[in-house]
């Protein structure tokens, strides 16, 4: 009993204050892939490459689309490794639960 | 790889073996149909080998047969001997050899609902992977089976083994559980507390991984294999990075074989603490099993901080790995020399409590004889006194450079797999420690863009126990991807080691074998 009272006691508490205070991700972290839409010229590297599919690349009224889901990422980085013109990279996002799916679709555009 | 198995095989079943390659330390055999149960039954019990793995192919393209390969172990040489027999699709029937060797039970089922093979002779000839509303004819690892084939439902029942007589009770548990586990169906039948028979039910998420595998790329099916089962996924991504290597000869950079291992390490110390935690949660050792679990989190912030991932995902592509770790070399170990000192503290504490080893001694007994007649594995294996372990008699990765032990217990009981595994966490810390010390210089990872065709066998020690993938590829695509799980060799053993115990302790019990519900089911 004395060295439960002792261990706790040394051990403290362990609990963060999250979501009031913020938590950051270590550097590096596998989050959120984001689009740069000034970088992408459509090449569809990305969407060869991603190992689950949720990368699209269309056509929609005369313009070039490209969606990213995060439904389905596995936030593994290889769209990241391909993108020859870095205009697809991971953050440090990590928090990306929202009500609707349609919330969890990202996309670009350019005129053709 | 010469080993005087071979020359013993030859000298008694010379007349029966069709062909024989060699390739690295594999030696494929194909033999006679007819006379596979005897050679089986000579490898297993007269020369001691284990059986690994059984598993079919469909080679009607090529070869106009299907093929079933039985793996067996040599330990002492690091080697491996394949047999196969030919199957012909007008004749679907091959000998079980599982009256012999109880170990190819589930895995000649398997074939049967996947391939529809008929192991002639099994002493269970029921569906395993497939439930009772598949309708009959549909083997989905066929080749002329399409992926996108959704099956109609049928009417069919499922038999259960039944215990009857005066007072015995049957007590159904799952496929739906309390909390956030997977499905698994639990029959027990007992008289008073005890129980005096156990039978599982599996394969409620049957995922077809193995056709999920079928014509994918290399690249992506690291991350498949990643998947199969979310706490071991170094473990899997390894294996199979291993057996595509090994068919293309590439030998990763030595920098990538250091820090796979530490991944590799950083898995089982997570898995480990994981587990320690649970069974104390079992007991009703709450203090025990918040402080064992505040260092699984230490050690889960430190992946993340190392690799990214929590689970430490993505790492790992053929050719070698895809992040340097280098920089975080002294995070690493001063994290490390905490979460050592600060669990040999509480293993140290645990094991002093009277509640917690009284509850958890002589519980749960998976005898010796019954651990090596099943081809128990990993832990549960070593707590049995069954002296195997991957990464000592099959050396992968760096393992060969680094001085570990390989902890043994005789017991059989919860505690002992416990202690198995306290044991094995300061071992991997040790390992983690030599590996960060030799680091090698270089690059971390070859890439390659062609595999050619080939096959191969690609194995790790996970944190549960040795974990098998054979790997077949044709033009530079997967054509065929055997998984075999620890748990998949395991999970039968908690039908022995429930009994006579009574049913309060048999989550501790299902706890203490840390049986994947994924791996098993696939």
């Amino acid at each position: 009993m004395l060295d439960i009272l002792k261990k706790t006691l040394k051990t403290g508490s362990q609990t963060t204050k999250y979501p009031q205070i913020p938590d950051f991700a270590p550097a590096g972290f596998r989050g959120k892939p984001e689009l740069f839409a000034d970088r992408c010229t459509y090449c569809g590297e990305c969407v060869t490459a991603c190992p689950p599919g949720v990368i699209c690349l269309s056509e929609k009224n005369g313009d070039k689309v490209l969606t990213l889901s995060y439904c389905g990422c596995i936030f593994c980085g290889r769209c990241e490794e391909v993108c020859p013109y870095g205009a697809i990279k991971l953050t440090e996002e990590y928090e990306l639960a929202s009500k609707t799916k349609d919330d969890l679709i990202t996309s670009i555009r350019r005129k053709l | 790889m010469k080993t005087e198995y071979i020359d013993a095989i030859k000298k008694e079943f010379g007349n029966s073996i069709l062909k024989e390659s060699v390739s690295d330390n594999e030696t494929y055999l194909t033999i006679k149909k007819e006379t596979i149960v005897k050679l089986c039954d000579y490898i297993y019990s007269h020369l001691d080998l284990p059986l690994v793995l059984v598993f079919a192919t469909d080679e009607r393209k090529t070869d106009g047969v299907f093929k079933i390969h039985y793996v067996f172990s040599i330990d002492k040489d690091d080697a491996f001997i394949i047999l196969n027999i030919n199957i012909d699709e007008k004749t679907p029937v091959f000998n079980s050899i599982t009256p012999k060797i109880a170990a190819a039970n589930w895995y000649e089922r398997e074939i049967q609902d996947m391939f529809g093979l008929r192991p002639a002779g099994h002493p269970d000839p029921r569906r395993l992977v497939h439930f009772e509303d598949m309708p009959a004819g549909v083997y989905p690892l066929r080749k002329d089976f399409d992926i996108r084939t959704k099956p109609p439902r049928v009417e069919g029942e499922y038999v259960y083994r039944r215990v009857e007589g005066e007072g015995v009770y049957e007590i159904p548990v799952g496929p739906v559980h309390a909390g956030v586990i997977e499905p698994g169906h639990f029959r027990f039948s007992v008289a008073g507390e005890p129980i005096i028979n156990l039978e599982i039910r599996h394969f409620y998420t049957h995922k077809g991984v193995e056709k999920l595998f079928e014509n994918m790329s290399m690249d992506k099916a690291v991350f498949l294999a990643e998947r199969v089962s979310g706490d071991n996924s170094v473990a899997h991504a390894v294996a199979f990075c291993q057996a595509v290597e090994n068919i293309a000869g590439i030998d990763i950079p030595p920098r990538a074989k250091h820090i796979r291992t530490i991944l590799l390490e950083l898995e089982r110390v997570y898995n480990h603490l994981g587990d320690i935690a649970g069974i104390a949660t079992d007991v009703a050792f709450a203090m025990g099993a918040a402080h064992a679990n505040k260092l699984k989190e230490e050690v889960l912030q430190l992946n993340e901080k190392v690799t990214g991932s929590r689970l430490l995902r993505g790492m790992n592509a053929i050719g070698g790995v895809r992040r340097d770790i280098g920089d975080k070399k002294e995070g690493i170990l001063l994290e490390l020399s905490d979460v050592q000192h600060d669990f040999r503290e509480l293993i140290e504490y645990l094991m002093s409590i009277p509640s917690l080893v009284d509850r958890i001694e002589t519980t749960g007994r998976i005898y010796n004889d019954t651990a090596k007649g099943l081809h128990v594995v990993g832990p549960a294996a070593r707590a049995s006194g069954i002296d195997r372990d991957m990464r000592r008699d099959h050396p992968y990765a760096s393992y060969r450079d680094f001085n570990f032990k390989v902890p043994l217990h005789k017991a059989g009981d919860v505690l002992a797999r416990t202690v198995v595994r306290a044991d094995e966490v300061c071992e991997s810390i040790g390992i983690i420690e030599q590996a960060l010390w030799s680091l090698p210089e270089g690059d971390i990872r070859i890439k390659s863009s062609q595999i050619p065709d080939g096959f191969s066998l690609g194995y790790t020690e996970a944190p549960r126990g040795e974990t098998l993938y054979w790997v077949m590829t044709e033009n530079n695509r997967i054509k065929r991807c055997k998984v075999r799980d620890p748990s998949f060799c395991n999970w039968l053993a908690i039908e022995y080691a429930v009994l006579d115990n009574i049913v309060p302790d048999f989550p501790i019990i299902n706890k203490s074998l840390s049986l994947s519900y994924s791996g098993n089911d696939m």
